[in-house]
């Protein structure tokens, strides 16, 4: 047999002959890998993912024409300029009732208006039997002015509009006493066009700000100026999130090296025998590190994979009960991932040998 | 004997033991940490969020007629609507939840025409508190926009509450070429009062286009002594869940009771308006549902991250165990060959690991409790509180743990005839 070959047996018979032995540093290594994967993809996605539930906050940013209006040309411009945002015209007149009494009557797109403040509560109304134009009705005029069930009109100037409640929204500001009709129908009431808009720019902070910046060059005659308090609220999370994040991570994964390295460490001084035996029959220091190691990197890199697998099912299992949208890791954490599982799993069955030397063979084959 | 026998085992065997609880200790040690922070990482970020993000709650009078309110700028006449007393406001802190209320700001604002450099501009002047004491009982306590709008950004310098200086909002500063040290000139009915411009404050809001002035004198200008026609209220709050939206009347004494004993933002802003007839507390949602939802998701993060270590830690230990029991089948196969009955040995194995995971438990606990209280310096500035319940849920795992990774390795071991195990057969 030649001595490579003989290096092969050895290899793949102490593991199949301590197959419990060798089970135990798989699973070791398989959990330091498993958690190491969760903790990273989550360090690296979590950002990500907040940064979307900050989209909920509504208009990140507001635009503001410096001549009044802003026009179709404007807002061209601006999709343009930043493709992946959200441009929400809005303007307000003060109108009167029927009864005499003032609104504030606002003109914007209602789906875009709807979907850029997700947090109304919005009730439908049967405005079945009603003629006239669409209209969001605000929980606190509702209350004042939908009780009768009278058809609603509203009075600007010389002209008049009769609306038909489509649903009665509530915010918890300024808005639950205002009524939103479609912006064409409100210039062709009031004659005035909008001069801001609520963006809603994605990404971090720091993107929003660049972004912010860059439209502003690009937009010449419009000042955009980013809603403080959301990006205040968002900053702190954010920063908050990935700090603790990050210490977690590097608490479990230590933690979780040392329970493996005890554990690698256990295993190879329980084969002290195996050790002696092999010295006996005049095996060199080198060849017995070499064996121990190869050992180790073998079941190190296959407990690397499975652990790397198990924490990416984790991982998305994570992402999809939270965020409702898959958490994967990035496949360039495969490689640290089994580097250190191979590296830590070295170091841990390769230094109690050094105690093994330093005791002669004979004297642990006599067990003493 | 049985006594002697254990401690021998612990004695004679001292390396495994020590492996199989420092093992126990570590694993239990992460638990802990994660459960500690997953449990109080809500509220530590939502404390943060409070002191940087504003305001959570608004009273406002409650209004016979709509609000005619454009930019943050009321268009009814200020002697219009209704208002609410200046005086009532210190109550607030007795309320049931008073220790969360982190600090209130009360606004009065009205449309005014102003004389700077001899030239006429037209705006809003605002009246709040900046940093004012506040007395209440026997307790007094700081407030205003300094502490609740944290990120309102002045360049120059916060005016008192008790002076004539005043913040212009950057807009209007710009539009109008004000800068810190002008003088503005504003008639009332009895006097021309002189204000002098401390700061330019950016705030991202209306205020960016009024000028912001101490109540008093505001109070003074309009005429209105007393006065407030809204106030902003920082409260620390619990994210909202379905109880929290349930209607109070609707709700009988002991889910009453559960319910205002709940800091949601719905019973606080209850008790506020219990407190003040004629008012209306509703939550600002666009703060409060979102940052309720965030908060919410970062909990549950954490949980499951902790589940996940859980686990992680349990196989971890789980296999240790396994492995340290299976070496004493030659001691379970002395014990039997010298009379000893499968429950015998088994009570006395089981006894074994039940002292390691009480003892590996509790090292953990500590441990972990040190490294959660370290985290919550670094990252919150303040301590992490530990429940005394994950104390109990990290024993019990710890010697659940060490019981089921024994209990396998027992019961492998017996079915092993004790003859051929002393033979050194198996």
């Amino acid at each position: 047999m030649k001595r490579h070959e003989l290096f092969v047996r050895l290899l793949t018979k102490a593991a199949w002959v301590h197959k419990g032995r060798a089970l135990m540093a798989l699973l070791s290594v398989g959990v330091m890998a498993a958690m190491t994967t969760v903790v990273l993809t989550i360090h690296y996605g979590v950002e990500a993912k907040l940064n979307h539930e900050f989209r909920n906050f509504g208009g990140n940013a507001i635009a503001t024409a410096r001549n009044g209006v802003l026009t179709e040309k404007d807002l061209m411009l601006a999709h343009r300029t930043a493709g992946n945002m959200a441009i929400v015209p809005v303007v307000y007149a003060v109108a009167r009732t029927s009864t005499g009494e003032s609104v504030v009557l606002g003109g914007a797109d209602l789906h875009d208006l709807k979907e850029l403040n997700s947090w109304w509560t919005i009730k439908s109304v049967d405005a079945s039997g009603s003629t006239g134009v669409e209209a969001l009705i605000g929980s606190k005029t509702a209350k004042r002015l939908l009780q009768n069930g009278e058809p609603l009109t509203v009075m600007f100037r010389d002209k008049t509009l009769t609306l038909r409640p489509s649903a009665v929204f509530h915010s918890g500001s300024d808005d639950d006493s205002r009524i939103y009709v479609d912006l064409a129908q409100f210039i062709t009431l009031t004659g005035v066009s909008p001069g801001s808009a609520y963006l809603r720019i994605a990404g971090s902070p720091e993107e929003i700000q660049i972004e912010t910046e860059r439209l502003s060059m690009a937009w010449t005659g419009v000042e955009i100026k980013p809603v403080r308090q959301i990006i205040a609220a968002q900053t702190v999370v954010l920063g908050k999130t990935k700090t603790i994040v990050l210490y977690v991570s590097v608490v479990v994964i230590v933690l979780i090296m040392l329970c493996m390295a005890a554990t690698q460490t256990s295993s190879v001084l329980e084969r002290r025998t195996d050790f002696a035996v092999m010295k006996a029959l005049g095996a060199s220091n080198a060849g017995v590190n070499l064996l121990f190691a190869g050992e180790a990197a073998l079941i190190s890199l296959a407990g690397g994979i499975l652990g790397f697998m198990v924490g990416a099912g984790f991982s998305y299992w994570i992402g999809e009960v939270n965020f409702s949208d898959a958490l994967l890791p990035p496949p360039a954490l495969l490689l640290p991932v089994l580097l250190g599982s191979v590296v830590m799993a070295l170091v841990a069955s390769t230094a109690p040998l050094r105690l093994l030397y330093q005791i002669q063979p004979a004297s642990i084959l006599k067990g003493e | 004997m049985f006594t002697r026998l254990l401690f021998e085992s612990f004695r004679r065997h001292a390396r495994p033991k020590a492996l199989v609880l420092l093992v126990l200790t570590l694993g239990m040690s992460i638990c802990t940490a994660m459960f500690s922070i997953a449990t109080d990482v809500g509220d530590k970020m939502s404390q943060d969020l409070r002191t940087s993000s504003g305001a959570n709650l608004i009273i406002t009078p409650e209004e016979d007629n709509i609000e005619v309110n454009v930019g943050g700028i009321d268009l009814k006449p200020a002697k219009e609507g209704k208002v609410i007393s200046e005086s009532d406001l210190p109550g607030i802190k007795r309320i049931f939840w008073g220790h969360n209320i982190l600090g209130f700001a009360p606004f009065l604002s009205g449309w005014r025409t102003f004389t700077v450099n001899g030239q006429a501009i037209q705006g809003t002047l605002t009246g709040t508190y900046f940093n004012q004491p506040v007395q209440y009982g026997e307790e007094s306590f700081v407030t205003g926009v300094q502490q609740i709008n944290k990120f309102w950004k002045v360049v120059g310098e916060w005016p008192s509450d008790g002076g004539k200086s005043v913040l212009v909002g950057a807009d209007i500063a710009s539009r109008t070429r004000l800068h810190v040290g002008d003088k503005i000139v504003i008639k009332t009915s009895k006097a021309d009062v002189s204000l002098t411009i401390s700061g330019i404050l950016n705030s991202g809001n209306a205020e960016d286009q009024a000028i912001v002035a101490p109540l008093h004198l505001v109070q003074q200008i309009l005429e209105q002594p007393g006065a407030v026609q809204k106030v902003l209220v920082s409260a620390l709050t619990k994210p909202e869940d379905a109880f929290a939206r349930q209607d109070p009347s609707q709700l009988s004494g002991a889910a009453l009771e559960k319910w205002s004993c709940s800091p949601y933002a719905n019973s606080i802003a209850y008790q506020i308006q219990e407190l003040l007839p004629g008012t209306s507390v509703e939550q600002i949602r666009q703060v409060e549902q979102n940052q309720g939802r965030v908060l919410s998701r970062i909990s549950l993060l954490m949980l499951l991250l902790a589940l996940a270590t859980l686990a992680a830690s349990t196989l971890a230990i789980f296999a240790i165990v396994a492995a340290t029991m299976i070496q004493r089948r030659h001691t379970i196969g002395l014990l039997k060959s010298l009379g000893g009955g499968n429950g015998a040995v088994a009570s006395l194995f089981l006894s074994e690991a039940a002292l390691l995971g009480v003892a590996g438990g509790a090292a953990g606990f500590g441990l972990g409790a040190v490294l959660a209280w370290r985290l919550g310096q670094i990252v919150f500035g303040s301590t992490i509180s530990i429940h005394p319940v994950i104390f109990i849920i990290v024993l019990c795992t710890a010697v659940m743990v060490a019981f089921a990774g024994s209990a396998g390795a027992i019961r492998k071991a017996m079915h092993v005839d004790p003859a051929i195990v002393l033979r050194g057969a198996v």
